[in-house]
């Protein structure tokens, strides 16, 4: 019976996992400056060890202020160019934009269920700098977690959806 | 000709007396670029106070090491009355040394009655310089090094690897990792070996807008080891130092300075 339990937990809870998606919606404020540059900013999750898991996306521009996402520039952007190239979009304005995380790692497998840390740093030129950071339980169970906004970040959602 | 050599005297008698009190570093404009290419401005400067200038000095015993480990021409020098510059384009990717030094140079400090006096002369051609009433002479070979580092991109240690020679240091996590509020494990060793009872010293910019210096006295453990935490990012400065009596033709006691300017990066 238990062996039964057990086996009926991993499969209802590997599918759904397997299926299960992070959806971040981040929000980029406006912000009334005489020069207003676009923000740079990096979404990537990693796991408790603060192993970078998955670059999410990442919005950047001129390699000389790359490395002002302190933590982005140490984890991921110095050592992985062609993932950052990949992944790499163009900066965006003030605005609401969603990402998705699919629940796998780099090489395309799915996580193993446990808990996981969102991070999304935003640095402007002649701006500040903000890293927000979210620890999450990635089990298959629904995630929906609002991180408050800052200064070069507005608030950000994160909502568990269903993949494709 | 002259002139510079007696110059460069001055400035290693001032480097390895004890009685000027001044710090030697070199502070680099950044620690991290990301784009190859990049250039560097490095300050250098001799000061009580901690990354405040205060007397330019000849910029001629600074090096630069590329992340393959071999030496990079300094494209300019300047040496200034408060502080000397260097400015330098990195090409390479990895990890570079700026290193402020010089050869092991020897003093010999002796007393004429109360009087303490000091000629740079080893045990061997002290004789000659020595008046005949001279007493309490000590002769100490005294090397004193400056160094930080930069990374363009994917951090190297090439730069890092010990000599096995003098005073040296390594670190537990790369000079590009130092994060405020994890802590760095530094070894000190002496000619290869982890050695106690090196003397260190940290301290943190902006000592001129604190009433308190702040700074942290410590001595590496039997293990030759100091564990650090730095508590907010900034740049610091440990300065290390060793003395030990010496079995040596040339001199009765050796002193070693190291001394590193470090970034602690935000979280």
């Amino acid at each position: 019976m238990y062996k039964y339990l057990v086996a009926a937990l991993l499969f209802c809870c590997g599918s759904a996992m397997a299926q299960q998606e992070l959806e971040i919606q981040v929000e980029l404020p406006k912000i009334d400056t005489g020069t207003y540059h676009r923000p740079y900013v990096a979404v990537w999750i990693e796991n408790e060890q603060q192993q970078p898991v998955r670059l999410v996306e990442a919005w950047l521009e001129k390699p000389d202020w790359i490395k002002d996402l302190r933590r982005f520039w140490r984890k991921l952007g110095r050592s992985e160019p062609q993932l950052v190239d990949a992944k790499t979009g163009a900066t965006k304005g003030p605005g609401s934009y969603k990402v998705r995380w699919d629940g796998k790692d780099e090489q395309g497998k799915a996580v193993a269920a446990g808990n996981y840390v969102l991070f999304v740093e935003a640095a402007r030129e002649q701006g500040g700098r903000n890293l927000a950071k979210q620890e999450f339980t990635w089990d298959g169970s629904a995630v929906q977690i609002e991180i408050k906004a800052s200064k070069e970040l507005g608030k950000i959602q994160l909502t568990s959806v269903q993949g494709k | 000709m002259k002139k510079s050599i007696l110059a460069s005297l001055l400035v290693a008698a001032a480097v390895s007396a004890p009685a000027f009190a001044h710090t030697l570093w070199v502070v680099p404009s950044h620690f991290v670029l990301s784009k190859t290419g990049s250039w560097v401005s490095a300050d250098v400067s001799a000061a009580n106070m901690t990354f405040v200038a205060d007397k330019g000095i000849p910029v001629d015993n600074v090096a630069l090491y590329t992340p393959d480990g071999k030496k990079q021409a300094i494209e300019h020098k300047y040496q200034g009355k408060r502080k000397s510059q260097v400015d330098a384009q990195l090409n390479a990717e990895g990890t570079y040394k700026l290193e402020l030094g010089g050869p092991a140079r020897f003093g010999t400090m002796y007393k004429v009655g109360d009087e303490r006096k000091r000629i740079m002369a080893d045990k061997k051609t002290r004789a000659k310089e020595l008046p005949a009433n001279a007493t309490d002479v000590v002769t100490s070979q005294s090397r004193s090094r400056s160094v930080a580092f930069i990374t363009v991109n994917k951090p190297s240690s090439e730069v890092l690897a010990l000599k096995n020679e003098g005073l040296e240091f390594k670190s537990s996590v790369h000079p590009a990792d130092i994060v405020a509020g994890e802590p760095v494990t530094f070894t000190f060793l002496v000619n290869g070996k982890a050695q106690a009872g090196v003397e260190l010293e940290v301290s943190y910019e902006g000592e001129r807008y604190r009433d308190e210096a702040g700074r942290i006295q410590h001595k590496t453990d039997a293990t030759g080891q100091f564990t650090y935490t730095p508590v907010e990012a900034g740049v610091f400065l440990i300065e290390a130092s060793y003395s030990a009596k010496a079995e040596s033709e040339l001199a009765d006691q050796i002193r070693e300075g190291l001394t590193l300017t470090l970034e602690a990066a935000l979280p």
